[in-house]
């Protein structure tokens, strides 16, 4: 019996220890979620996604010339994260068929090419192996993970081919390398948006309890900037609470933060742990406001909290109410294949396909593009990339040399649920 | 101080009844029984499905549903007993084919391991990977929270937590008098104690042994759909967490002892509950903490008996 315990120990040992590690379940279950805590903002939880480019690129392109340019788009089409890939495709899918209806690059048109990343690091890597020496892209929109992008992007920065990251949100992205920039702004420069919106709502606002997922790394970081803001405002904050993106049980955190007496809670984690914890809060009776991290920007939380979502204030970088020529065509052209409004990481993939046309115009006015060899190309479109300045349906974007977003407008949205499972994002700012 | 007290009694009445599904076979057939996690994740998506909620968008049930839908004290029992001939089907596939040929216990144990993640894929493959809840009208009209406190001190307790804990302690005293109680209880522990001679007495151990697993999948699909209705489905991994702190708590209880793992089961749950605020997100080392701490002074565990070699 001694030796059976002993050997189960060790055993027990060894498979914590792979728990540990990211094996490819780990990364799959994980990597949605970071998808989710990045990017997600699905209108409605109970739409499936479905392929809805609004036109063939034969019909459109026929009256363009010359050789098709071919643009890189490597985004997770499978796995967990294929939820939220799905939408960059669409988004990208939209941008290809767009600009070629609108002359593609002075009448040659654009090529883009998806290639499947998966939800993990080895997935991407992949990805932008292939695009880079098979297909030879000018130049590639992706990853969808942030995790992701610090694997794969240096690949791509090595080779000298122009990265824009569509939904990589965490610290230290652009400073890859001189080939990464980023559309999507940076959770430092989003997330305050909900704080000061909850004041609004709520200017009694003094005692904030805050918890997150430590072993997140997004989570982490998007804290940090909470819990600065927090402090800045010049509001209590009370002794942070943390938890595992793997937890279930969270009546230790939320009877604690209800013990805190807090006017305002701010969950940074993921989708099936941070919805739980918002529903154990407002079932053991916490009535306050809630303000969920990015990792709560996705209809899957929906089906965690259900009805007890209802309310959760959550930061975002994209407005389908934005008043602007280019959204409401980019609108118009997601509505004609899908029966929702587009969510954030759609408008961000169209955005990455928008920047490079842009830029390839720019490149083939000054230079003219078929004057420049592959790798010249790549280096004269990275620099283009980062001197322009573009109309998104984002709202007007620039970058900075490091290649970091300059985006202007930040928006705010509550979730507003129908029923059990089905809800939405309403726009409050 | 209370409140700790009633969330530990809770969890730790799950770990309890999920850890009594891996006793059971272990004390038949002295192999631990990896698929057990598997088990209460199927499990509970099954009690989901009776309910008559549907699937979501992301995998190849997508959208579909049972055309009619039970209360849930019904699904989770239909559930469990549909986990229970899981249970059976694993024996079956994984275990009676090794133990015919009079292979290692080793290999059982990783071939119930091989069951565990086909089983945890085949559900990625059917239902997707996203979370999923339980009507709200599962507990029907009783309260989300009740109040242990006073209306000033306020302790709140999920009523699902009580629930667990009650449905949780039932099966405890119905499973110890089955063992304890009946012919069926008394033939298992004997082919427990000695399979050879309890065979040889007449008693039918293949029947057994299967009737054992039926139970172990039983009680893990119960553990898994009051996790399930406490804290959503978060996804066909979600019982490997349940798992390993399973293996804990019998190995803490010691191996094959029933009480065992009752008292190891809810002794985790509070050594969790009690964890400090700020060091919650820890609290799953605490369990295996508590484990090697009781292992150095007792390797038998706490109610184990030590085993006698002989010679």
């Amino acid at each position: 019996m001694r030796r059976g315990t002993i050997s189960i120990c060790l055993l027990l040992a060894t498979l914590l220890a792979a728990c540990g590690a990211p094996s490819p379940t780990d990364s799959a279950a994980g990597g949605s979620e970071e998808a989710t805590s990045e990017e997600a903002t699905s209108e409605e939880a109970s739409s499936p996604s479905e392929d809805g480019s609004p036109a063939e690129e034969s019909e459109s392109a026929a009256e363009l010339s010359g050789e098709p340019i071919p643009l890189g788009v490597a985004v997770a089409q499978t796995g967990n994260v294929a939820l939220l890939g799905q939408e960059q495709v669409i988004g990208a899918e939209i941008a290809e068929a767009f600009f070629n209806e609108r002359g593609g690059v002075n009448g040659r048109p654009i090529d883009v090419l998806l290639q499947d990343t998966a939800g993990d690091e080895a997935g991407a890597s992949n990805a932008f192996n292939t695009l880079i020496n098979q297909n030879e892209v000018v130049g590639i929109v992706g990853p969808t993970l942030s995790q992701q992008a610090f694997a794969a992007s240096p690949i791509a920065d090595r080779a000298g081919v122009p990265v824009l990251g569509p939904s990589n949100t965490a610290a230290g992205i652009p400073e890859i390398g001189d080939y990464v920039a980023r559309v999507s702004a940076p959770v430092s420069v989003v997330a305050p948006n909900a704080v000061e919106v909850a004041l609004e709502q709520d200017p009694d606002i003094q005692s904030v309890s805050v918890a997150y997922a430590q072993n997140d790394a997004f989570s982490t970081s998007e804290t940090g900037t909470f819990q600065a803001t927090v402090t800045e405002l010049g509001l209590t904050l009370n002794p942070v609470q943390t938890f595992q993106t793997t937890d279930t049980d969270f009546t230790s955190q939320a009877s604690t933060i209800i013990g805190q007496n807090p006017q305002l809670v701010i969950v940074s984690g993921l989708a099936a742990d941070g919805g739980n914890l918002v529903r154990q809060l407002r079932e053991l009776g916490y009535a306050g406001l809630i303000i969920g991290g990015n990792g709560l920007n996705t209809a899957n939380v929906f089906t965690v909290c259900g009805l007890l979502c209802d309310g959760v204030i959550i930061a975002q970088a994209y407005s389908p109410e934005l008043d602007s020529d280019i959204n409401a065509e980019f609108v118009e052209a997601y509505t004609a294949g899908q029966d929702r409004n587009p969510p954030q990481f759609s408008a961000q993939a169209f955005t990455g396909v928008q920047v490079f046309v842009e830029a390839l115009i720019a490149v083939d006015d000054d230079q003219g593009l078929d004057s420049l060899e592959l790798p010249e190309l790549r280096t004269a479109l990275n620099e283009a990339i980062l001197a322009g300045e573009y109309d998104t349906p984002l709202g007007p974007i620039s970058f900075t040399e490091e290649g970091e977003v300059n985006q202007e407008q930040f928006y705010v949205a509550q979730i507003e649920m129908e029923d059990e499972q089905t809800g939405s994002f309403t726009f409050v700012r | 101080m209370v409140q700790n007290l009633l969330n530990g009694l809770a969890i730790g009445s799950v770990y309890a009844i999920f850890a009594l599904g891996y006793t059971l076979v272990f004390s038949i057939l002295r192999v631990i029984n990896f698929a057990h996690g598997a088990v209460f994740t199927v499990g509970a998506y099954l009690s989901y499905v009776l309910t008559g909620s549907s699937f979501g968008f992301n995998g190849l049930l997508r959208g579909q549903s049972l055309p009619f839908g039970l209360p849930f004290p019904l699904a989770l029992l239909f559930g469990a007993v549909l986990a229970g001939l899981v249970g059976v089907v694993i024996e079956r596939l994984a275990f009676a084919p090794l133990r015919r040929r009079g292979a290692d216990p080793l290999l059982s144990l990783v071939s119930s391991l091989g069951v565990a993640v086909a089983l945890v894929n085949i559900l990625q493959y059917l239902v997707g990977a996203e979370p999923y809840r339980y009507p709200s009208t599962a507990l029907g009209a009783l309260p989300t929270a009740v109040n242990f406190g006073s209306a000033a001190a306020p302790v709140p307790i999920r009523t699902v937590q009580i629930v667990i804990f009650a449905v949780s302690m039932v099966i405890v005293v119905l499973l110890t008098y089955l063992i304890r109680g009946t012919r069926t209880g008394k033939a298992l522990r004997a082919v427990s104690e000695d399979a050879t001679t309890a065979q040889l007495l007449g008693i039918d151990t293949d029947r057994l042994i299967l009737f054992s697993f039926f139970l172990s999948g039983f009680l893990g699909a119960v553990a898994g759909s009051l996790v399930g209705l406490s804290v959503s489905i978060a996804g066909p991994y979600f019982g490997l967490a349940f798992g390993l702190k399973g293996l804990a708590v019998i190995v803490l209880g010691g191996l094959g002892d029933i009480p065992g793992a009752v008292v190891a089961g809810l002794l985790i749950g509070l050594a969790e509950a009690f964890v400090p605020g700020q060091y919650v997100a820890y609290r799953d080392a605490v369990a295996f903490v508590v484990l090697f701490a009781v292992l150095l002074i007792r390797p038998q565990g706490l109610l184990g008996r030590a085993q006698v070699q002989k010679v």
